[in-house]
């Protein structure tokens, strides 16, 4: 990265950070929900050990880290991303932008990684609690090993990097706030879970993007990692790189050609 | 801060104009907003674009700093062919579009540091200078959203400032300033053409204000340059004539006197006693003076005529409006034009 993308993508990240609903709620969808759910858990365990089991132990890390990784982080992911998309249009300073001279293509670039350095900080963040609970509260259950920290931090880092990524990039295409955050998390959260179901879609469910996420998720449910469309890694390889390179590729069209 | 005038890039013997257009058009489907446009502004001045709302003035803003595409004809910034060379063209252009917009969540030091990334390294160590230079030093780490209009208009000034820029286009740039603002506002552009050599593009729809700020001006109306040319000639309808009124004691004396004259190009009676027109310069009055009182006319009164821009942008935008329906039509634009 040249000097100038470099102090470009933290001058982005300074606009993103500095937005304080925006910073809390992604926190509050991490580190809020985590922190809720060992609440809750903790209490339930002290009032009734027989019905409720301890909080932490790698299960409910498992638990977590998929609760992370395609619900949590995505929302978080959804939001970031559509905010570094669209903050320099709907504030209008787009055009002050442009008329530095400055590619329009850098614009869009530089938008990525700072998207990515705030939405990993937070989920990372929402990780490490996790992780900690899990070992505090475990209470003489197996806590998780190395091997299932490293992977679940990579799966986490994968689904809400995609994730986030492609929401920089749609929202760059539509710049609506608003109309990008309702499309991405009906697609993500509602359409999607309903096409995976449809079995007349045939092997036309592997170009779904959760499906593809989840193909690469380190915990195993009943002997399989949740995934209703069944794909070799490479085949949900390609559909990841698809999607990411489809929407970019639309993204920087439509920030490179638009009247400012 | 380095001034342009000491900047050998503003010595580039290819453009002695900062900006140059040549039948520019611009179309929004059927709506023609730019007809055609030829433009000159020398450097080193501070040009004024007049006109009415909706005339094209922004349109011609947008369309030289690559914010929308020209349908057809030519355009150079600082010499530099537009969009073909728009990246170097705009590394010394700071400009104001419309209101200036910011991210309100940020103070006006983070709102520079954001544009001073983009434009490069040596533009964050504008930043201190351009804030001293419009005032907002002390009020730096305030959030913008806290700044009322007149103190955005200076950041947006500010934020041109970080280019160093050989040209400044500020569109409608006096918008919510108080009079004492617009003071400030007009001194600020005289130094910078004055004393140091850069060149300012003013669109606005206040005459009054590109009078006393510009040293020239076009005038533009429903997408055409009707006219353009320095303050003085356009305020005058082409021709820098200086003109008088007196007040004699002996009208048809004074008036005989004056005909029989090569001092005087033109004299005749008026509601406020004689109006006369120059042959030579200003300093000639005098000597007008002194021919009526050897003639025996007593002079009570003797003053220059200002010609006012207003005046004539008026008689140029009636005349339109007068004219047949089509008034974009090449007639029109060659009767006001001789």
């Amino acid at each position: 990265m040249t000097a100038i993308a470099l102090r470009m993508t933290t001058a982005d990240l300074l606009k993103l950070r500095r937005k304080r609903w925006l910073v809390l709620l992604s926190l509050f969808l991490t580190l809020g929900v985590v922190a809720i759910i060992y609440l809750v858990t903790v209490i339930q365990h002290a009032s009734n050990p027989g019905e409720h089991g301890p909080a932490g132990g790698a299960h409910n890390f498992s638990d977590g880290v998929r609760a992370l990784a395609l619900f949590f982080g995505p929302l978080v992911a959804i939001l970031i991303g559509v905010e570094a998309g669209t903050g320099d249009a709907s504030a209008g300073v787009f055009r002050d932008l442009v008329v530095t001279g400055r590619s329009r293509l850098a614009l869009f670039a530089t938008r990525v990684p700072a998207a990515l350095l705030l939405c990993w900080t937070v989920v990372i963040t929402g990780f490490v609690l996790l992780l900690v609970g899990s070992i505090v509260f475990a209470s003489g259950l197996p806590t998780p090993s190395a091997s299932l920290v490293l992977n679940g931090l990579g799966f986490m880092l994968l689904a809400t990097g995609v994730l986030c990524v492609i929401s920089v990039a749609f929202a760059s295409f539509t710049t609506s706030r608003p109309g990008a955050i309702v499309t991405l998390i009906a697609w993500q959260v509602v359409a999607s879970p309903l096409l995976a179901n449809i079995s007349s879609l045939g092997s036309a469910r592997k170009g779904i993007l959760s499906q593809a996420i989840v193909h690469f998720s380190p915990v195993s449910i009943e002997g399989h990692r949740g995934a209703t469309v069944s794909m070799s890694e490479g085949t949900a390889l390609i559909v990841l790189v698809v999607w990411v390179a489809v929407f970019l590729a639309i993204g920087a069209w439509r920030t490179r050609t638009m009247d400012a | 801060m380095s001034t342009p005038a000491n900047d050998p890039a503003i010595q580039e013997p290819s453009a002695a104009l900062a900006i140059e257009t040549t039948g520019l058009t611009k179309r929004f489907g059927e709506r023609t907003a730019l007809d055609g446009i030829d433009l000159q502004v020398p450097r080193g001045s501070a040009f004024g674009f007049l006109g009415p709302n909706g005339a094209g003035k922004t349109t011609i803003i947008r369309t030289l700093l690559g914010l929308t595409r020209a349908t057809s004809g030519t355009m150079s910034v600082l010499g530099h062919p537009v969009p073909a060379e728009r990246s170097v063209a705009l590394q010394r252009v700071g400009a104001i579009v419309e209101e200036p917009r910011f991210h309100m969540h940020l103070t006006g030091r983070e709102n520079l540091r954001l544009i001073a990334a983009v434009r490069g390294p040596d533009a964050d160590a504008r930043i201190g200078p351009a804030l001293g230079r419009v005032g907002l030093s002390e009020r730096a780490g305030e959030k913008v959203k806290s700044y009322s209009m007149g103190m955005r208009q200076r950041l947006g000034v500010a934020r041109c400032l970080l280019a160093d820029p050989l040209l400044l286009i500020l569109d409608e740039p006096t918008n919510g300033l108080d009079p004492g603002g617009i003071q400030e506002f007009r001194e600020m552009i005289r130094a910078m053409v004055e004393q140091e050599g850069r060149t300012v593009f003013i669109s606005s729809h206040l005459l009054d204000e590109v009078e006393r700020t510009c040293d020239a001006a076009a005038i533009v109306d429903r997408g055409k340059i009707i006219t353009q040319g320095p303050i003085a000639e356009l305020a005058s309808g082409g021709v820098a004539r200086h003109e008088l009124i007196l007040g004699v004691d002996d009208v048809e004396r004074a008036l005989g006197t004056l005909g029989a004259s090569e001092l005087v190009l033109e004299a005749h009676r008026s509601d406020d006693g004689i109006r006369m027109a120059l042959a030579g310069e200003p300093d000639s009055a005098a000597r007008v003076n002194a021919l009526l009182v050897n003639a025996g006319v007593g002079v009570a009164r003797l003053e220059p005529v200002r010609h006012s821009l207003e005046q004539r942008f008026l008689e140029i935008t009636a005349r339109l409006d007068e004219a047949p329906s089509d008034a974009s039509g090449s007639s029109t634009h060659e009767e006001v034009r001789s």
